[in-house]
């Protein structure tokens, strides 16, 4: 065996995107402090849209240009805006933000090394399924199964409400980069509309803090997994 | 035109560099450091000082101690003198005995030189070197595995796991260096050295605090001209570790592709100005983080393992 081939630039670039959204994912996997996810989620929304950039100036897809700048405007600016002032109406102080405390149900070395079981899982099952997209690698789009299944983990071993904001918000970009691999040249308008859900998932998360804020004035879900009669 | 190197003139050479640059490499990384901080710090020539003054010095060994005590730090020395031997330090061509050894063989020498020392230490019966070599031997085990991926995706990337042959896949193309496996494996090892070589945000470098000590703590006991092997033994190991990282992975440039003087001249330059600016960077990172707590430290060897597991998996689908 001679080693694997290089890709070329592009392929390149794209997936060491894709691999830098994976390792944030991770970094709002281990992290403590809510007010730190969100901005490893403002992170995360930046490199999408940065991907959505490097695929139209490729392919040559002018869409792409105004998709990036929409998805940058919501999900770097609007939402974590959103997210934040939730917060500090549900009494997480601004400055500090701190986690809720007994939020972590696994050690962070421990979330971590489960992590990557699950992303191996993701990342091995997409593929064998061999799909090749047009527009971006095979890899980017496995990369995007891991995420999936890292923020699907992120939202179980959290027991806040915050944290499992942020691993849902982070979860539609996992689909978002798939769609961008599997289906760049989607219309300009579907496109839009799938980004419009988030701002669906936005009003339901931020209805389900305030209520349950307003309930059990906290944000831990750790006393939900009792029936009430 | 200048004239030609004998080929073992420029292995010697290899050593040569390596073993007087080092102290050199750590006085500058330490006079950035405390200009950083506002301070003037030492001279760039100020470890040679240390060095020589310790080997004027007085040995003595503590009582009860056998022969093994005093003959570590000459185990450990040699080995670290044997490992520019086998990676690329000055030239792009392997030399003779650059085959001696693959990347697993200089991991067996490093591991081999911090063993002796870890059981020199445990000689003495001194509780804060016994506290140090097996705090040193845990974390060694923790990166094992780190280090073990970060090779596998070397040998992913070339098919072999020469150093050689890894540099020259990098040099050979600019999509070899934006490949994500490339990038990841170099970050997980940036990680390892930064643990390997005791620096901040794994052990404060200067600090005379025992409770953090990890491997400063190993050589209490020693004295004179075995605690200047020593020391002269943790720059050696830490300029052969950002050699690795700068000629293999980062930027194998400015390597010497012939046996003439005035290139293998340069060469030797562009590694002391590559290693000088990986401990840049590495002083950067001791001034603008903090010292994590000790049982924090796993935290930090499980990053550094997420890269390296990430970059053999993205080789796995070709497109890595």
């Amino acid at each position: 065996m001679s080693g694997v081939q290089a890709p070329g630039a592009y392929e390149g670039a794209a997936n060491v995107i894709a691999a830098g959204m994976l390792l944030l994912e991770f970094g709002m996997l281990r992290q403590a402090l809510v007010r730190d996810q969100i901005r490893l989620y403002m992170a995360q929304s930046a490199l999408i849209s940065v991907l959505a950039i490097v695929i139209a100036a490729d392919r040559n897809l002018p869409d792409l240009y105004a998709l990036a700048a929409l998805s940058a405007a919501l999900k770097v600016v609007a939402v974590p805006l959103v997210l934040r002032r939730l917060l500090r109406r549900a009494g997480l102080d601004d400055e500090e933000m701190p986690g809720v405390a007994g939020s972590n149900t696994l050690s962070p070395a421990t979330a971590v090394l489960a992590g990557i079981v699950l992303a191996a899982f993701g990342f091995f099952c997409f593929g064998s399924l061999g799909i090749h997209g047009p527009a971006a690698p095979a890899l980017a789009l496995s990369l995007a199964a891991a995420m999936v299944l890292v923020s699907f983990g992120l939202m179980i071993v959290r027991r806040d409400v915050a944290s499992q904001a942020i691993g849902f918000l982070s979860l539609e970009n996992a689909i978002s980069l798939a769609s961008l691999v599997v289906a760049s040249g989607l219309p300009f308008l579907l496109e839009t509309g799938f980004l419009f859900d988030l701002l669906a998932a936005v009003v339901v998360f931020g209805m389900l803090i305030r209520a349950h804020h307003a309930r059990s004035d906290s944000l831990s879900t750790a006393d939900l997994t009792k029936l009430q009669g | 035109m200048s004239a030609a190197l004998p080929i073992p003139v420029i292995q010697l050479l290899q050593v040569l560099t390596i073993a007087i640059g080092a102290p050199g490499v750590t006085g500058v990384i330490a006079t950035v450091e405390a200009r950083l901080q506002g301070r003037r710090g030492p001279r760039i020539r100020q470890p040679y000082y240390d060095l020589a003054k310790l080997f004027r010095k007085e040995a003595l060994a503590p009582e009860g101690a056998s022969w093994f005590f005093l003959a570590a730090p000459l185990i450990a020395v040699t080995a670290y003198l044997t490992i520019p031997l086998l990676i690329p330090v000055l030239t792009t061509y392997g030399l003779p005995l650059g085959y001696m050894g693959d990347i697993l063989g200089g991991g067996f020498l490093l591991s081999l030189a911090s063993f002796v020392i870890a059981t020199a230490a445990l000689e003495t019966g001194s509780p804060y070197a016994q506290l140090g070599s097996s705090r040193a031997k845990t974390f060694s085990a923790i990166t094992e595995p780190v280090v073990l991926f970060v090779v596998f995706t070397v040998a992913l990337l070339t098919g072999t796991d020469l150093p050689y042959a890894l540099a020259a896949t990098v040099r050979s193309s600019a999509g070899q260096i934006i490949r994500p496996a490339h990038l990841l494996a170099a970050a997980a090892l940036f990680m390892v050295i930064l643990l390997e070589t005791g620096r901040i945000p794994v052990e404060t470098h200067t600090g005379t605090n025992e409770f953090g000590m990890i491997e400063e703590a190993r050589s209490f006991e020693h004295s004179g001209p075995f605690l200047a092997l020593i020391r002269w033994g943790s720059e050696l190991k830490q300029l052969i570790l950002y050699t690795i990282l700068a000629d293999v992975f980062l930027a194998p440039w400015g390597l010497a592709s012939t046996q003439r003087a005035d290139a293998v001249g340069l060469a030797i330059v562009a590694l002391l100005a590559k290693a000088c600016a990986v401990g840049c960077v590495v002083a950067v990172i001791d001034n603008s983080f903090a010292k994590l707590r000790l049982f924090k430290i796993t935290e930090f060897a499980a990053g550094a393992f997420l890269l390296a597991v990430l970059g053999v998996f993205t080789l796995y689908l070709g497109g890595g």
